[in-house]
């Protein structure tokens, strides 16, 4: 092969560049000078033009059919993935780390981290999520800072352990804002009456905290017992934001509840503490109220012997 | 981002992300896998990906590291070369001379390009055939915009030595 002039050698990659149309305007008026005059590179640069012209018709060919056969089979696969994909993210909240997870169905997962990270979720697959998380957390910390009193999310219960402990969970769900009740009472109108220990099991594996509020369900004499293993000072907490005070005892917390309106059973109407025609009961058939708008804004009436109405508890 | 949008997204970008897999890996089979994963990650990535990202770009780059992890195996790559140019093909009808010229000259660019080392048949695929620049290119190849750019002329070259060792260089089919 014969040396090719200097000339040549030094516009070869502009020459390619511009027959193959990745040049700039200066380099291909180089190239079209240089061609009009050489005849070897005008032959070169035809080569590679017709080159690329024939890649354009490899751009310009149908998408093969074997596509969409394969667009079907992707289909089915993503139906099944988010059937289980989790999507979750950890905040910085007022309580510490806390994860929030939602499936398509609704939200499955709230939880406090502590030095923790992602839980292990059998038949589920965690990713990482976006805004429609964050959104859920904007909402949550509103709910902490009392400026909301209800989290209406979807929920997804597939994380609970049982049907037995999908049912204490939906009937926790419905103890209102700024109210309490106790475990016996949850397996009461269950009616389990001697299922306490396990409502409490249940209640500690509630996958969903501060969403389905089991920080309202406390034991028989008011002791606050457990919250998310040890931390009970997370259920002290919760209480306050609604406006339910605890006073320290031995080892626990109890809720104040000489400072709180009481609903016997299922009873259409609300006392104070110390009403005559209230049964002395263990609080294993009561509902604490931490404020007469909090008892009636459940329906509840006035009680027609103590009058709360009249004479309502001090502040 | 809603499902609803992610179908969308699977509807204008399937068919482009399984030519360029199927371009690549020269199998269809590979590229069956292959787009399915690409999906299948983007669905489980969305949630991380920045609402003004370029979700084009985006897709291609995902579908461009599924293939080099799976190029990594050193057996895998040789079954692909081998497999160049025997799938396809069979059934093209002979047309009329003029045609049948136009399409060996066709075969044998896709057959040079087959040959292409990976990187350089990325970023060839990538550049020549679905218009992507080559910011983007580098970006996913983890090389310079300049240097994907000499990937896709190294590749010119390649291919334009290829067809001449052919003898008949596609050049002459057209003529």
């Amino acid at each position: 092969m014969k040396q090719m002039p200097q000339v040549c050698r030094e516009i070869q990659e502009d020459l390619v560049a511009t027959a193959v149309q990745e040049a700039g305007a200066r380099a291909r008026e180089r190239v079209q000078d240089h061609v009009a005059r050489c005849a070897p590179c005008r032959g070169e640069f035809e080569r590679y033009r017709v080159l690329d012209e024939t890649v354009g018709i490899l751009k310009r060919e149908p998408t093969p059919a074997v596509e969409m056969a394969a667009r079907a089979e992707l289909q089915v696969r993503l139906a099944d993935l988010r059937s289980r994909l989790l999507t979750y993210r950890v905040f910085d909240s007022p309580l510490g780390r806390i994860l929030i997870g939602r499936t398509e169905q609704g939200v499955s997962l709230v939880r406090f981290l502590g030095r923790g990270g992602v839980p292990r979720l059998p038949g589920l697959e965690a990713v990482r999520g976006g805004e429609e998380i964050r959104r859920l957390y904007r909402e949550l910390l509103e709910y902490l800072q009392g400026r909301r009193t209800r989290l209406e999310w979807p929920l997804d219960l597939r994380l609970a352990r049982s049907d037995f402990h999908r049912m204490v969970l939906e009937l926790t769900a419905r103890i209102p804002y700024g109210a309490v009740t106790s475990y016996a009472n949850v397996a009461r109108d269950l009616g389990r009456p001697s299922a306490v220990r396990a409502v409490a099991q249940a209640l500690r594996a509630n996958p969903v905290p501060i969403v389905i509020p089991c920080h309202r369900v406390v034991g028989a004499d008011g002791d606050l017992t457990g919250y998310a293993g040890k931390r009970i000072g997370l259920k002290q907490r919760l209480l306050a934001v609604e406006g339910i005070q605890t006073v320290r005892k031995p080892g626990d917390l109890r809720v104040l509840r000489e400072a709180m309106y009481v609903r016997d059973g299922h009873e259409p109407e609300y006392c104070v503490p110390t009403c005559g025609a209230l049964p002395r009961r263990s609080l294993a058939e009561l509902t604490l109220f931490a404020s007469r708008e909090r008892a009636e804004s459940c329906g509840l009436r006035p009680c027609t012997t103590c009058r709360p109405d009249l004479h309502p508890l001090p502040r | 981002m809603t499902d609803d949008r992610f179908d969308g997204l699977v509807t204008a970008h399937h068919g482009e992300i399984y030519r360029y897999l199927r371009r690549v890996t020269g199998r269809v089979s590979d590229a069956d896998d292959l787009s399915q994963e690409t999906f299948l990650r983007a669905f489980r990535a969305l949630g991380s990906l920045p609402p003004e990202a370029n979700v084009r770009a985006w897709l291609f780059a995902i579908a461009t590291n599924l293939c080099r992890n799976h190029f990594r195996s050193e057996t895998r790559r040789r079954r692909a070369y081998a497999a160049v140019g025997a799938e396809d093909r069979g059934g093209r009808d002979p047309g009329p001379e003029a045609e049948t010229l136009f399409h060996e000259a066709r075969d044998r660019v896709e057959a040079a390009v087959a040959l292409l080392p990976l990187k350089q048949r990325m970023a060839f695929t990538l550049r020549k055939l679905h218009d992507l620049d080559y910011a983007a290119i580098g970006r996913m190849l983890q090389c310079s915009a300049e240097s994907a750019r000499a990937h896709v002329f190294q590749a010119f070259r390649k291919i334009r030595q290829t067809l001449n060792h052919l003898k008949t260089p596609c050049t002459e089919a057209r003529r």
